[in-house]
């Protein structure tokens, strides 16, 4: 008999209940108990794992979950080489370079050439920079890259939003956006060719779950 | 005091398991007819770059030799036994088969860190181009994962020439090139149709693609019929792929291969099929390979065709610990022995020794209390006190049973072959 298949879902933020949802539209309902990692579902064929959104692109990666939901920021923040099966819909995002409200920075032509840059996204971030030919140094933060200014750490941020709302409570306004991102369903490769005609069935039920675009 | 990022120690349990993979591998490329080469772990970095492709060029730890040379620590077996084929081994009769089993080293850029030293275990066959001899490799994959006791072992094949051909026809640009190799990894019919019709595919060509990503398994290829004759070549490489078809059959194993059209392998020396072999447990592929019949050429200007593959050996062992395997033998026996009398002691342990069971020799002045304790925390099961002469009756303590009995070696030793049978 085959194993059951292993959805690796963000464990909480954002993403966290419309990726429960999702799946449940899609016939999967969740059986989460408190402070649990791994929970049944009302498929017998799949079971849920929680994890940080930051790593499900591993999991699955690494074949510790065969499907995964998360960012398409997140996926290729962490150069995860994973199939990027469907585009969820929701969850949608733009990953911004932003600066002070009334630091007169207008564009990324005013960025200083040697900036300090505070973000969680070190390798986009990076790659953004490079491209644009500007050397910054880059300093990785944890979940509170919109403070960097404020404390003087980083003038400049790359960080993601969704409204701007954040941003703008912090007084602070996007010069530039990096990429726009919405959830994906990853999926482990060697899982897909193993797995694949139960992947497909949960495919074309994401798909006429209405809320997804493709 | 740390290893190197990337690197690890293997203690005596794990390195006692990485050893029976390895012994089980290397019995079955044995039995096959193929003979062990070793190369030194450092080669000069235009060697080992030669047909290898930059994304594995790029991350080879490279280093300035004394006299000013650039030399890398090899990051794969096949550079190396091209170089050994076409400088040494010219006159040996083809096709050749050599295995090997050995360290690998490669540094990864990104922060998704694998081990930057892994041990491989790979054959290749050169000199020969037929599908008989693709069939060999791919049944000597198969026959060797089995042996290791791995079951629900899967190997899927694409073929790089088929798909790289292709690529080419449909005159798109490197990044399209990418993101169509991608939508055939999706398998995802709508999405591929909707890319062809954006950029313009002729209807033979989008047949081509449609046709070859619907395909799952070998024999599926025959239905696909590639005309006109603008795609000689594919058509040969068609043809060839049934021919391998055919040869797993002979050796029985067709049931474990599939075909995936959008297989590659991250080095780009591979000119006919490529492959890789996994399990359901492990979410990484055990290792892959193919036929590469431009490689050895660049090495010595004489064409000679080979395939081959390798499998990582901590893979292996990490997909047979999931399956619930213990790669290990029985425990077996193992006594320590301790006297007053020196050379009677060192006489029972050869005694012991020579009855094929391990034997230690106690070489501390500890006292009796301390070292019996000794042999309890280091997995001794007996210790034996022996008196001034063999003949004499010896005191015999089991470290799990804690009992004490008093018997001459031979007569124990004889006891527990009694209690095995």
């Amino acid at each position: 008999m085959k194993r059951k298949i292993r959805i690796a879902l963000p464990s909480k933020g954002r993403l966290n209940q419309p990726s429960i949802q999702i799946l449940q539209e899609a016939g999967i309902n969740i059986v989460r108990k408190e402070r649990t990692y791994i929970s049944k579902t009302s498929d017998p064929r799949f079971e849920a794992i929680f994890a940080r959104a930051f790593d499900v692109p591993i999991y699955v990666q690494y074949g510790a979950g065969d499907l995964g939901i998360t960012g398409h920021d997140i996926i290729l923040e962490r150069k995860a080489d994973v199939h990027e099966l469907l585009d969820l819909g929701f969850g949608e995002c733009r990953l911004v370079v932003a600066v002070p409200e009334n630091s007169g920075i207008r564009s990324i032509d005013d960025i200083p050439a040697v900036a300090r840059v505070a973000t969680e996204y070190p390798n986009l971030c990076q790659e953004y920079f490079e491209s644009v030919g500007k050397q910054v140094e880059v300093l990785v933060v944890r979940g509170t890259a919109e403070l960097a200014p404020k404390l003087g750490l980083a003038q400049t941020i790359v960080d993601i939003t969704e409204t701007g709302e954040t941003l703008r409570r912090n007084k602070l306004k996007a010069v530039a956006t990096i990429l726009n991102s919405t959830c994906r369903l990853a999926c482990n490769r060697i899982a897909y060719r193993i797995f694949e005609s139960e992947i497909n069935e949960l495919l074309e039920k994401l798909r006429n779950g209405g809320t997804s675009t493709k | 005091m740390q290893t190197p990022k990337g690197t690890k120690d293997y203690l005596p349990p794990e390195a006692e398991r990485h050893r029976y993979v390895e012994q089980r591998l290397r019995e079955v490329f044995k039995l096959w007819g193929y003979q062990e080469i070793r190369s030194p772990a450092i080669e000069l970095v235009e060697v080992l770059s030669t047909g290898v492709g930059s994304e594995l060029i790029d991350s080879m730890f490279k280093f300035q030799d004394f006299d000013g040379k650039i030399v890398a620590l090899r990051a794969e077996m096949t550079a190396p036994a091209a170089r050994i084929v076409t400088t040494k081994m010219l006159e040996a009769p083809r096709p050749i088969r050599l295995f090997y089993i050995c360290n690998v080293f490669r540094y990864s850029q990104s922060y998704l860190e694998r081990e930057r030293e892994f041990w491989q275990a790979g054959v290749e066959l050169i000199g020969c181009n037929t599908p008989g001899a693709d069939g060999e490799v791919l049944a000597l994959l198969a026959s060797s994962l089995k042996k290791l006791g791995l079951e629900e072992v899967r190997i899927d094949v694409g073929h790089a020439g088929l798909l790289k051909d292709l690529l080419r026809a449909t005159g798109l640009d490197k990044e399209k090139k990418f993101v169509l190799q991608n939508l055939l990894g999706y398998r995802d019919e709508d999405q591929l149709e909707r890319f062809m019709d954006q950029n313009n595919f002729s209807s033979q060509l989008r047949e081509a693609f449609l046709r070859l990503s619907r395909c799952r398994r070998l024999e599926e290829l025959s239905s696909v019929s590639l005309e006109p004759l603008k795609y000689r070549r594919i058509k040969d490489y068609l043809r060839a792929l049934l021919e391998v078809k055919d040869s797993l059959v002979e050796y029985g194993v067709e049931n474990l291969v599939f075909f995936d059209f959008s297989l590659v392998r991250k080095i780009e020396y591979y000119t006919g099929i490529v492959f890789e072999a996994s399990v359901p447990n492990l979410g990484l592929p055990l290792g892959g390979g193919g036929r590469y019949d431009n490689l050895i050429e660049k090495f010595g200007k004489v064409k000679i065709p080979a395939t081959g593959f390798a499998v990582e050996i901590e893979k292996c062992l990490r997909a047979l610990i999931a399956q619930g395997f213990q790669p290990l033998d029985k425990r077996k026996v193992k006594f320590l022995v301790a006297s007053r009398f020196r050379d009677s002691a060192i006489k029972a342990v050869e005694a012991i020794r020579g009855a094929g069971v391990t034997a230690l020799l106690d070489v501390t002045r500890d006292g009796r209390k301390k070292v019996l304790d000794y042999a309890k925390r280091s997995g001794a099961d007996f210790v034996v006190f022996v008196d001034s002469s063999l003949e004499k009756s010896a005191t015999i303590h089991d470290t799990r049973l804690e009992t004490v009995t008093n018997m001459t070696i031979k007569a124990f030793l004889q006891s527990l072959e009694d209690d095995q049978r």
